[in-house]
């Protein structure tokens, strides 16, 4: 019903539109100059037409729900009952109304589901009404006002620029929206679990957490020495910087080369070959390094006399570092190649090689945005989860041992979040908290590198 | 005395022909100006004296090209000693983005030309004051080379340039980006530098080859036209072409 209403009101769109324009080119004909193009005389009706229709429709759907269970539950006022219980009662007769309940049918609520379903047709219908005459009324009074020095490009012009103000700031306020939930739920966290012990504890086993029964009573002290980060955060960064011991320099010679020596068919080839790397979604590779690289580092390691974990910090960062190759190369490719050509002839003309233009001239000049594209790499690898999970082992070690299984922050929550969570409990605080510093140290990084990229382009325009 | 010799150069772009059989004689210690329309070849020219046409993959460069009677098209020819002999200043000031003491010392580094620290302080400090540049930087000559004004990056890249003491400097169109009064010192200084340095100078502006050379050269669709000294070219043109140009009926 509501996508028909809304077919129609788009077509009504479209009328008006062409309304708009036609009057617009009847006035034109009659040799009167116009102050804007035909068009905007449409879009100005357009606008007429889709702005009441929103209106309407936003009203309906904040007031709709609320009033229709005022009026159901008028009928059970003075009878004693509790909120809660007139609540639910609500919520029966709504499911009975759809045929989703499976209780016991008593008669009242029986009656209020007969009720609802009659109040909800009411409203059905009134809203058709009241927005197809409102939109009627709007586009008329809006098509009898346009005269040929009627101002119509003006409010056009605002209109769009008010869509995509309204676009960029639900973005915003997405963020905002997400930034908000990780903070309270990490405020009550720290409620019962002490900054002190997340940040500095050295020993994290929320498998202990997930014991308790919840309907006993929360006990702070039951989880001393079970949410201390510092393993975690510890394996974050180890294997961020393996990663990154593998992808810097694959990525960054890779960058040059493609930059600097590449000749054009080679470049032309190899530039979306490297860019298929970013391409493989990460789970690929995290089975990669799980079932292939795991393997294989434990038999080598093996056959050398080391022992080595199926499950190792090195598989996953190696796996990790490949990942992040295409986006250190491409962005350091890209940096390279926006050195201005003269920096080039200049070094060329006094008589420097290839390899000495580019380590003494081109490498510093492209310094800045390199260090960009490392940093946006450092981030990516901090908040990489799917390799983590499949190859790195759930259990928080602290080690610096890249041969042994450690974990991350990523994987944490993973395996935090897993199956059924009880909402308001420490333990799946704990992954707000941990997303809460993930999100942090992200940001910190992403800051840095914008600023230094920021610095860099302002260089050279 | 004949610097360089030019037998019979053609260069191609691809496919395209760009210069057609130029041969030109260039006086050592003299400026001589090449001249002609844009897309004329003079800048492809002046590119293979260097052999900076070697940057360009598509760029192919045949005939002879002498220096002191040596064929730098020949494969003996070592490019970065021949870039060493010949410098070469560009249209558009380009200063590395470093400091003023490192965009001079770029070329005697590569070079392995000073032994010490002195030494290096002491090529700085001559290019510099030949470049009529000292006086103006010396106090800051660790701050960056791109915060100078138009004219002082031009003269800061003509510092770098002789640092290595080249025995030809190429200069592509050096005033096309300064206002006159840079324009006015960097013409003052090819006077000084031409004691020193065999100078070829690109340039436009036909007001500036008639001022700072001795000989001019006038390309037209990458024919060398007319050649000549200067003072023959613009007052007694054998071409009517030249003549033409000259005088401003086109170009």
């Amino acid at each position: 019903m509501n996508l028909i209403l809304f077919t129609f009101i788009v077509l009504l769109g479209f009328t008006s539109y062409y309304f708009g324009r036609k009057k617009a080119y009847t006035i034109q004909s009659t040799k009167k100059r116009l102050t804007a193009l035909p068009q905007f005389y449409g879009y100005y009706l357009a606008i007429w037409c889709a702005i009441p229709a929103f209106i309407i429709f936003s009203l309906w759907a904040i007031f709709e729900p609320t009033i229709v269970k005022l009026l159901i539950l008028s009928d059970y006022s003075n009878q004693g009952y509790l909120d809660d219980e007139l609540n639910l009662l609500y919520e029966k007769s709504k499911a009975l109304s759809r045929g989703q309940f499976t209780g016991e049918i008593t008669p009242f609520i029986e009656a209020s589901a007969e009720k609802y379903l009659s109040l909800r047709s009411i409203a059905q219908s009134s809203k058709v009404v009241i927005v197809l005459s409102a939109i009627i009324a709007s586009v008329a009074y809006a098509y009898k006002r346009i005269s040929s020095n009627s101002r119509t490009r003006e409010p056009v012009e605002k209109f769009l620029n008010a869509v995509l103000f309204t676009a960029s700031l639900a973005a915003i306020l997405t963020t905002v929206g997400i930034v908000f939930s990780l903070i309270f739920q990490t405020i009550d966290f720290f409620k019962v679990i002490p900054l002190f012990d997340f940040v500095f504890g050295t020993h994290w086993y929320p498998a202990k957490a997930f014991v308790r029964d919840s309907s006993e009573a929360l006990d702070p002290t039951m989880y001393s020495d079970t949410f201390g980060a510092v393993p975690i955060f510890a394996g974050t960064f180890f294997i961020a910087f393996i990663a990154m011991c593998v992808a810097i320099p694959i990525g960054l010679m890779s960058g040059i080369y493609l930059a600097e020596y590449a000749s054009t068919k080679v470049r032309q080839y190899a530039k979306p070959l490297i860019e298929i790397l970013a391409g493989i979604p990460t789970v690929v590779y995290g089975f990669f390094a799980a079932l292939t690289v795991g393997p294989f580092l434990k038999e080598l390691g093996t056959s050398m006399g080391l022992e080595v974990s199926a499950e190792s910090a090195l598989a996953a960062g190696g796996v990790m570092g490949i990942m992040i190759i295409p986006f250190i190369s491409s962005l350091s490719d890209d940096v390279i190649t926006s050195v201005p050509q003269s920096l080039r002839d200049g070094s060329y003309a006094m008589g420097a090689t290839k390899s000495e233009t580019i380590k003494r001239v081109i490498f510093p000049a492209a310094l800045p945005g390199i260090v960009g594209s490392i940093l946006l790499g450092v981030s990516r690898a901090i908040g990489e989860t799917m390799i983590v999970v499949m190859a790195s082992g759930l259990a928080a070690n602290l080690t610096l041992n890249p041969l042994e299984s450690t974990s991350t922050i990523t994987a944490q929550i993973v395996v935090i979040l897993i199956g059924d969570q009880a909402f308001g409990d420490p333990k799946t605080q704990a992954a707000f908290a941990l997303g809460m510093s993930l999100f942090l140290v992200t940001l910190c990084l992403n800051i840095v590198a914008l600023r230094v990229v920021k610095k860099y382009r302002e260089k050279y325009e | 005395m004949i610097k360089i010799k030019a037998k019979d150069v053609d260069v191609f772009y691809g496919k395209k022909q760009a210069l057609f059989n130029i041969s030109l004689d260039i006086e050592e210690n003299q400026v001589t100006a090449l001249i002609g329309p844009s897309g004329c070849g003079k800048s492809t020219f002046l590119r293979c004296l260097n052999r900076m046409n070697d940057v360009i993959d598509i760029c192919s460069v045949k005939g002879e090209i002498l220096i002191n009677d040596f064929n730098i098209n020949d494969k003996s020819c070592d490019v970065v000693r021949l870039r060493e002999k010949i410098g070469m200043v560009f249209q558009k000031p380009n200063p590395f983005p470093k400091t003023l003491y490192e965009n001079v010392s770029y070329g005697p580094t590569i070079h392995g030309m000073a032994q010490s620290k002195q030494e290096m302080d002491e090529i700085v400090e001559t290019s510099l004051k030949k470049a009529a540049l000292w006086e103006e930087v010396k106090d800051r000559l660790h701050e960056p080379g791109t915060g100078l004004s138009g004219g002082q990056q031009q003269r800061l890249c003509i510092a770098r340039a002789i640092s290595v003491r080249p025995e030809v400097i190429l200069m592509d169109e050096p005033c096309s980006a300064l206002d006159p009064i840079a324009t006015a010192q960097i013409e003052e200084l090819i006077d000084e530098l031409k004691k020193e340095h065999t100078i070829i100078i690109v340039t436009h502006s036909m007001a500036q080859a008639a001022r700072v050379s001795q000989n001019t050269g006038f390309f037209h669709l990458g024919q060398l036209i007319e050649h000549g000294s200067t003072d023959k070219i613009f007052k007694n043109p054998d071409n009517k072409k030249t003549q033409d140009y000259i005088t401003g009926r086109f170009g």
